[in-house]
């Protein structure tokens, strides 16, 4: 996180701006310690555009004028968030790890008017365009990751899926597996998506679209319990299931596999 | 548990999401990421169960669609409620003003 990125608000309150999937946030916190925690993990997506939506790091909750528009409580962390029409509040965001969740979480809510979702997926580039292998935890998403080239990956666990002017692209975000932070704030339009079978031989079959959604919905990372948002999310994820190409991969543990994937 | 045996009226549990993707009827929970599917004449008699209409209705549909005796199609629909409540896809239909229209 550069220097310009980061001021200080009042005395007691420093602010840094970041943007993932082009969603523009400013976090303002108080502790030093977690506001240079922060910085270091999000270095790369730190960015300075208009009107972020202002998160802010608080002991409690305050009255804002009305309902938050979406509250999630994150019980195993002892972190909550409330998010309003122009602002969010964390509470209980300590430390580096709670605020990585919470972010996550406000984030699934925030992608909704912007046709976007997060997958459980690993994403890799290959010649400009994005590659998303999806599955449960133990499908291979980091094993593909591990043997794709050097530089070429954008996420090894959570993919963030997004349609800007009518195509969907897939973007690189800080949250990969085991907490490593990621460090390409970049996107590149979807080729495919691809349902992880570990097998003996190297395999690809397409979906219809159906089955697509079928693979994408039960990885899709999402925790808003509004009917209207559940409506929302399944509008924007079959819409993706209809317009993107998906298959089925069965795949060896070695770099083998890449040779059956369609151009 | 029946549209018909006991003049019951059924209509889609307002919590959910679903949308219609080839001719087909899909369906999600807030409460988890189960995914519901349905066949094509399924589709036909969700897509109906509004909380107004009678499973007779929607058999008399459901047969002139599918070229289906009614008798038939009414013992379909019968089958069809009673495994879309038991999953509280449906509720009873109290409150029809609720229904989400399509």
């Amino acid at each position: 996180m550069s220097e310009s990125h980061a001021t200080r608000e009042r005395s007691y309150v420093r602010q840094f701006e970041l943007s993932i999937g082009r969603v523009p946030l400013r976090l303002h916190v108080s502790d030093d310690r977690l506001f240079s925690e922060a910085s270091e993990r999000y270095r790369a997506f730190a960015s300075s555009q208009n009107e972020p939506f202002a998160i802010y790091l608080k002991n409690s909750f305050s009255a804002n004028g009305g309902n938050p528009e979406f509250a999630y409580d994150f019980e195993a962390q002892q972190g909550a968030l409330r998010a309003f029409a122009g602002e969010s509040q964390f509470v209980g965001a300590d430390n580096p790890y709670t605020l990585d969740c919470l972010l996550r979480i406000l984030l699934t809510w925030m992608l909704l008017p912007r046709s976007g979702f997060f997958l459980h997926a690993a994403t890799v580039i290959r010649d400009g365009r994005a590659y998303l292998f999806t599955g449960k935890s133990g499908a291979g998403k980091s094993t593909v990751a591990s043997l794709a080239p050097e530089g070429s990956v954008l996420t090894d666990e959570l993919s963030l899926v997004r349609r800007e002017d009518g195509v969907w692209r897939a973007y690189g975000t800080p949250f990969w597996g085991e907490f490593r932070a990621g460090d390409s704030n970049t996107s590149a339009p979807i080729a495919g998506i691809f349902r992880l079978v570990q097998a003996e031989n190297n395999r690809v079959a397409p979906l219809r679209s159906v089955e697509l959604l079928r693979a994408m919905i039960g990885n899709v990372l999402f925790f808003s319990r509004q009917p209207a948002d559940s409506q929302q999310l399944l509008n924007i994820v079959s819409r993706a299931a209809q317009e993107l190409r998906g298959y089925t991969l069965e795949f060896r543990k070695d770099r083998t596999f890449w040779e059956v994937l369609p151009a | 548990m029946s549209t018909t045996a006991n003049g019951a009226l059924w209509r889609k549990n307002p919590i959910l999401a679903w949308r219609e993707i080839e001719g087909e009827i899909v369906i999600i929970s807030p409460n988890n990421s189960v995914l519901h599917e349905l066949n094509e004449t399924a589709s036909f008699v969700w897509k109906r169960l509004d909380g107004r209409r009678s499973g007779a209705e929607i058999a008399t549909g459901l047969a002139a669609e599918y070229d289906v005796k009614p008798e038939d199609a009414l013992g379909d629909i019968e089958t069809l409620v009673e495994e879309l409540a038991s999953r509280q896809l449906l509720v009873p239909a109290d409150n029809p003003s609720t229904e989400r229209t399509e």
